[in-house]
This record gives C-alpha cells, sequence and structure tokens, in this order.
C-alpha cells in the first residue's frame, strides 16, 4: 500500500529525472556550439528553467522532511536529493558559462580544439552515467565515475601546464583553459553525484 | 430518498400516540409504586400510637394491657444480628477477596455456587439447618442459633458485593503496587481494599439489613422470650419474631404493639439503606474520576 | 547479534540471555538475549504483538503475575539472574521502577501519599524521612513547584500529565536503579508529552530507562539505543541515531520506513 509520502517522494524523483536530461542538453548543446562553432542558443532559457527546478526540489525535499520525519532510506534520499539537485543546476550554469566565453572570444575556427572536445566528451559520458545511476540507483554505475573524474582532471592539468609554458596571449589556448575548467568542474559534480547515488543506496558516504 | 418534511397529520397522529404511551407507563409506575405506598402508609398509621420513649425501653405488655415496648425484641435483635455480622463478615469479605484476588484457582466454582444457589436460598430452610445443628444438640433455643442462622443469610450477600467491589478496582492499581516492591498481600489490604472499601461497607450493610428483617429462621432456632437476653444460650426475642407473635395473637393493644415494632423495624432500615446511599455517594466520586 | 560500537566492554545494567515468555502454550518472546546499557534510555519498539510490552514486564517479573504466564531463561540485574530459584520479586521490584501506560496513581491517597506509598506501605514511618523523600522525588519528576501547596489534595484531581509525572515521583521514591516505561505517553497531550520526554533525558544521568513506544519519533528524540522486536524476536539493536539513518536488517528498514505494521 503507498504510503502518504510516496507522492512526493515520486513527484521529487520526477524532478530530478527532468533536471537531469535538461542539463545534458545543455552541456551538449554548449559542446556543440564550441566544437562547431556556433551561439549555443537555447542554453541560458535551460540553465533558467534548470534553476526554477532546483529551487522546487529544494522546497519539496524540505517541506517533505519537516512533515513526515522520514528515517532510512527515505531520509538519506531526501538528504542526497539537494546535492544532487545542485550537481544538476550547475551543470547547466557552467553550460551557460561556456557559451558565454564563447560570445566573449568570438570565433575559434583557426584553434585546435581536440583537447577540450575529448575532455568534454568523456565528461559528458560521466554526465550521462552519473543520470543513469541515479534513475536506476545504481551503485556499481555509481562507482565507475570517480576514475574517469581522474582523466579529466588529468587533461586539464597536463593542457594547463603546456599553456603556462606557452608565449603570449593566445587566444585559442585561453578560450580552451576556461572552457577545460568549467569541464572538469562538470565532471567534479557528476563524481558528487554518483557518490550521494551510493550513499542513498548504503548508506554509507565513500571516502574521497 | 425519503423527505425529512412529515404531513402534518402523521406528526400530530405520532405525539398523539407518545403522548397516550406515556400515560400509559407513567399509570403502571403509579400501579406499581401503590401497594408499597400502602403499606408504608399502614404502618406508619398503625404504629405511631405505640411510639413512645418508653416502647423503646420497656418489655412487652400483658394482653390487654396498654402498650408497654419492645426492648427484649429490640436488645434480641441486637445481639443475634451483631454475633451474626461478627460471624459473617470476616468469613464473607475473606471469601469475597479470595474469589476475586485468585480467580483462577479451583475454588473458584464455590463463587457462583455462593451467588447463585446460597443468596436466593429459602431462610426457612437455612433454619431448619440450623435447628438440627445447633439446637437439637444443645436441646435450647439460643441466640447463638439465631445468630448463626443469620450469618448464613448473611454471607452470600457479603461474599458477592465483596468480589464485586474488588473486581472493579482496576488491575492497573494492583500491577502499580506491586511494582512498587509491595508484597501481594499489603496490596491486597492496603490498595486494593482501600480502594474498594465503599462497595464493602455496602455489602456489609446490606447484609446487616436482610439479616434484621428476617423471621423464619429466627421462629426455628432462637425461639422468644419476654425478657432481654442474659445469656446466649437460651430462647431470644426479635423484633420481627414480636411482630409476628404479637400481631396475630387477636388482642388489640398487642396487635397495636406489633404495628409499632414494624414501625420500628422500617424505620431502621430506612436508615441502613440511607447510610448505603451515602457511602455510594461519596466515595464513587473517587473512583468515577479514575475510569 | 554484534553490539553497538559504543557498547564494546561496556558492563550493561540488564542482560537477558534465551529470556522466553508467553502464556499457556503460546510464546509471545522467543529467546532475547539483550544487553541493556546503565546510565542511558533504552528503547523498545515494534509493532503490535511484537512482544515488547511482555518483554519490559518480564524484567521486573510482573509478567508473572499474570494467570497461565510463562516464562524461560535468564535476565542478569547486575550480574545476578532475577529468575533465579532463590531470587526475591519482592526484592526485584524495588530495585526496578515501572510506570504503566496510564497515569495509575492510587485513588484513595493524597498526592502526599501516593509519592511516598511505595515506602509507608512497605514500614516506613519516620516522618522525616518520608518529607525528605516526597521532595526529593517530586522534584525529580518536575513536579513539585505545581504541588507543593496541595500535597495533600487527593492524587487523582491532577491533570493526566501531571498524574503521570506522580507515578514517575512515586517510582522514584524508591530509588530504584532501573525505571522501565510502557508507553508513558500514550495517553496525553502533546506538552504533556514533551515534558515527561524531557524529563526522560534527565533522569538517566541517575537511572537506567527503558522505554517501549510505538512512536518512532520519540524513540528518535530520547533513546540513546533502540531495540527493534518483532514477532518476539529481537531483530536490531544498535544506537539509536545509526538504526533510524541507516538500519542493517531490511526488517528493520521496511518497519520504520512505514512500509509495514
Amino acid at each position: 500500500m503507498p504510503r502518504l509520502m510516496d507522492m512526493g517522494l515520486d513527484q521529487l524523483n520526477s524532478l530530478l529525472l527532468d533536471m537531469a536530461n535538461l542539463s545534458q542538453q545543455a552541456v551538449a548543446a554548449a559542446i556543440d556550439a564550441y566544437t562547431h562553432g556556433g551561439k549555443g542558443t537555447g542554453v541560458r532559457q535551460m540553465s533558467d528553467r534548470l534553476q526554477v527546478l532546483h529551487r522546487q526540489v529544494s522546497d519539496l525535499s524540505t517541506e517533505m522532511i519537516a512533515r513526515f520525519q522520514p528515517v532510512a532510506s527515505d531520509l538519506r534520499f531526501l538528504k542526497a536529493c539537494l546535492e544532487i539537485s545542485y550537481g544538476f543546476f550547475r551543470y547547466g550554469r557552467y553550460a551557460l558559462d561556456i557559451t558565454q566565453v564563447l560570445e566573449m572570444f568570438g570565433d575559434l575556427g583557426p584553434c585546435d580544439r581536440t583537447p577540450v572536445v575529448e575532455a568534454a566528451r568523456k565528461t559528458q559520458e560521466m554526465i550521462r552515467l552519473s543520470a543513469e545511476a541515479f534513475g536506476k540507483r545504481d551503485v556499481e554505475m555509481a562507482r565507475s565515475i570517480p576514475s574517469m573524474d581522474d582523466i579529466v582532471d588529468e587533461s586539464y592539468r597536463s593542457y594547463l601546464r603546456k599553456a603556462i609554458n606557452e608565449k603570449g596571449n593566445n587566444k585559442c589556448s585561453m578560450s580552451a583553459m576556461l572552457i577545460l575548467r568549467y569541464v572538469e568542474r562538470i565532471a567534479d559534480h557528476a563524481t558528487y553525484i554518483a557518490e550521494s547515488v551510493e550513499y542513498i543506496t548504503t548508506g554509507v558516504e565513500p571516502s574521497a | 430518498m425519503t423527505s425529512i418534511l412529515v404531513s402534518g397529520r402523521r406528526r400530530s397522529w405520532r405525539r398523539i400516540f407518545d403522548r397516550i404511551m406515556k400515560a400509559l407507563i407513567l399509570l403502571s409506575v403509579v400501579i406499581a409504586v401503590i401497594p408499597l405506598f400502602l403499606v408504608v402508609a399502614d404502618v406508619v398509621v398503625q404504629g405511631l400510637p405505640a411510639i413512645s420513649w418508653s416502647f423503646l425501653t420497656e418489655n412487652p405488655p400483658s394482653p390487654l394491657a396498654g402498650y408497654g415496648g419492645i426492648l427484649n425484641g429490640i436488645e434480641g435483635s441486637l445481639l443475634m444480628v451483631g454475633m451474626g455480622t461478627l460471624i459473617a463478615v470476616p468469613l464473607g469479605v475473606g471469601a469475597g477477596i479470595y474469589f476475586s484476588e485468585w480467580p483462577e484457582s479451583r475454588l473458584s466454582f464455590l463463587s457462583s455456587f455462593m451467588n447463585d444457589v446460597l443468596a436466593e436460598f429459602p431462610t426457612i430452610v437455612i433454619g431448619l439447618f440450623v435447628y438440627a445443628v445447633v439446637v437439637a444438640p444443645t436441646r435450647t433455643f439460643s441466640a447463638v442459633a439465631g445468630a448463626v442462622a443469620l450469618a448464613i443469610i448473611m454471607l452470600p450477600i457479603i461474599a458477592r458485593t465483596t468480589e464485586e467491589s474488588l473486581k472493579i478496582v482496576p488491575i492497573t492499581l494492583r500491577e502499580a503496587s506491586m511494582a512498587l516492591g509491595i508484597p501481594r498481600w499489603k496490596t491486597i489490604f492496603r490498595v486494593v481494599i482501600s480502594t474498594g472499601k465503599s462497595g464493602l461497607a455496602t455489602g456489609i450493610l446490606l447484609g446487616i439489613a436482610r439479616a434484621t428483617g428476617e423471621t423464619a429462621p429466627l421462629v426455628v432456632t432462637a425461639g422468644y422470650l419476654n425478657f432481654p437476653p442474659t445469656a446466649l444460650f437460651q430462647q431470644t426475642a426479635s423484633v420481627p419474631y414480636i411482630i409476628y407473635n404479637f400481631g396475630t395473637a387477636g388482642y388489640p393493644n398487642w396487635t397495636t404493639v406489633a404495628w409499632g415494632a414494624a414501625l420500628v423495624l422500617v424505620a431502621f432500615m430506612l436508615i441502613l439503606n440511607l447510610s448505603v446511599k451515602f457511602f455510594i455517594g461519596r466515595k464513587s466520586t473517587g473512583v468515577r474520576a479514575e475510569i | 547479534m554484534s553490539l553497538p560500537t559504543s557498547l564494546v566492554g561496556v558492563q550493561p545494567k540488564f542482560e537477558t540471555k534465551g529470556l522466553r515468555a508467553g502464556f499457556g502454550s503460546t510464546w509471545v518472546l522467543k529467546g532475547i538475549d539483550l544487553k541493556i546499557p546503565p546510565n542511558r534510555v533504552t528503547a523498545v519498539m515494534g509493532p503490535s504483538g511484537c512482544g515488547k510490552t511482555t518483554f519490559v514486564r518480564c524484567l521486573n517479573r510482573l509478567h508473572e503475575l499474570t494467570p497461565g504466564a510463562v516464562v524461560e531463561g535468564q535476565a542478569l540485574l547486575d550480574g545476578e539472574d532475577i529468575y533465579d530459584r532463590n531470587a526475591d520479586p519482592v526484592a526485584v521490584r524495588r530495585r526496578i521502577g515501572m510506570v504503566f501506560q496510564k497515569p495509575n496513581p492510587f485513588p484513595t491517597m493524597s498526592i502526599y501519599h501516593n509519592v511516598v506509598a511505595g515506602l509507608t506501605l512497605n514500614g516506613e514511618r519516620d516522618r522525616k524521612k518520608l518529607d525528605h523523600a516526597a521532595e526529593h522525588s517530586l522534584r525529580g519528576a518536575y513536579l513539585w513547584d505545581e504541588v507543593k501547596d496541595k500535597l495533600s489534595d487527593s492524587g487523582a484531581s491532577l491533570s493526566g500529565g501531571q498524574q503521570q509525572r506522580l507515578c514517575i515521583a512515586r517510582a522514584l521514591a524508591v530509588e530504584p536503579e532501573v525505571i522501565l516505561m510502557d508507553e508513558p505517553c500514550s495517553a496525553l497531550d502533546p506538552t504533556a508529552t514533551a515534558k515527561i520526554e524531557e524529563l526522560i533525558t534527565q533522569l538517566k544521568r541517575d537511572y537506567t530507562i527503558i522505554i517501549v513506544t510505538h512512536n518512532l519519533q520519540q524513540a528518535s528524540r530520547v533513546a540513546d539505543y533502540t531495540a527493534f522486536f518483532y514477532l518476539g524476536k529481537l531483530v536490531e539493536f544498535d544506537e539509536t541515531a545509526t538504526l533510524f539513518e541507516n538500519p542493517k536488517e531490511e526488517l528493520t528498514e521496511r518497519y520504520i520506513t512505514g512500509k509495514f505494521g
């Protein structure tokens, strides 16, 4: 028999899944704009929408904690909701930040965009996995994400090291660095989301 | 769905019907009460002439010689009811306590035996029993025999009311007492009985009231004496016996003496019953607040 | 069952070994091994019929007073089995106080006499000792200020919450070491409940408290440790915070999240 709070839990769940889809779309649009030279239209709307959704999630999960005084897995889910929703919201923000870089720097046609594109592809894979792990509460899938984060971190750092030794204000390397930074942050949030998924299911916060 | 609005004709018919029923019921109450009322009225009217202070302090008159008194009966009744109470109360209360506090015991069937059989037993038969057991061996009617008969009559009443009064005391009070480390017997006497004591007192008073009015058993156990009792093992007068003896003798003054004795008896019963009501009224507030 | 880490090496105040209890041929408790820590509040909870009340009533040997009751196994109070053949139930009950679900002050006694009933009915006559015990216990039950001017009033003249605190004072007056509470707040309004819960958290400094409750929130508010019973068995025993956030047993999880029972 469904409990009183199941309705609220289902609503939170679908809100988060919506945010997962929306944030993936936003990041994809931003990276696509970088890769193929576009403006990334629509990313702003998606980011704003994600903020609205995040606030809804925050309100609803707080209300449920106050009303139902949940325990065990319900409590863990509600606690993790906030983390996860924030993560999806940040995906959208960083996607917006990327489009703003593109706007500022203008045409990047002649640049070598491969390092960023590769890191971005890895990150998008991480985003997809994090969303799916959440949707299915799949702990194994969640556990596979942190190692991917290491790879993205490494590619960010190695590009930085290279750029430090370069001479001059290079539009290409500057834009690449900024965008890589955002990509790396997105990857970090994907790992936070993965950790939250593990917490919901096992009750243990995985040590970093 | 039927409407709540009823036609005027049906309404007034219903009202008339209600009133008829109410009147009929009232009539039955009046009819039921009248005989009782007449009895009391008769007793008062017929007995009042005999009442005076000397009525209560002198012995009965000879035939045709005034009203005298019923001192012998009063003292005899007091003696026998008193002794009967002394016998019946410890036994009856004890039995009541046992049936209430050990309901699972094998002797608990005795409780229903007492309540269903003994309580309504024909008292003349009880008198006959005591005749065989006390009067015959001692070869005399006696106050003791009378007291024993009265005690047997009082016993079931006291046992039953004790049992019921104690059973009403909530189990949780016993548990609270036991949980404090108070031993069982102290729990029974200091907590349970203390809480149910108004019921116990009621039972005892009811028993006394019943015993005071019994006539038949005293006829075959205590007999009659024109003087107040001087020994335990001799014939003893009682107020009911006076009524029986003097009321049917035929002498007019004796008849009045009998009515006077009846009035004294009725007055005594009334006082007892009022005391019972007093007890119930006073103590039950405590119990009601508990529930 | 493994002990919560904070209780490893702690000498339990009460320890049951294979405690079984029931009525006639029906076992309600089917073998309980539980270590109750001293000076803490331990909650016993579970769905109706799980044996939690029976368990607690075994701890002060009240269970056996019901006709047909049976008990087996051991219950060690500071290492001594209260069910030992030589154990005196009255002596056991003097060391263990009990507060019942519905407040039950003695109706024929005043507030004062209610509080000291455990002493007077056991022969204490010294008026000064009784006065001192009365004040001390009433203070300990957070009731002194409310009744100090009407000690001779009937115990039944108090409100429900006050009556329950009176019963707690009555239990305290006998100076027990353990206090058992069988759903002490279930008949009280929220304000009275809050007062008693606060009282419980203070009392644990001096007493070991075991509280039966079906109210999960109450357990999480007052209890340091919680034992979850189901169908006469101990399913899980742990620190309350852990049990409520991350229970180890699936049965516990399903019960506390309301998926059954």
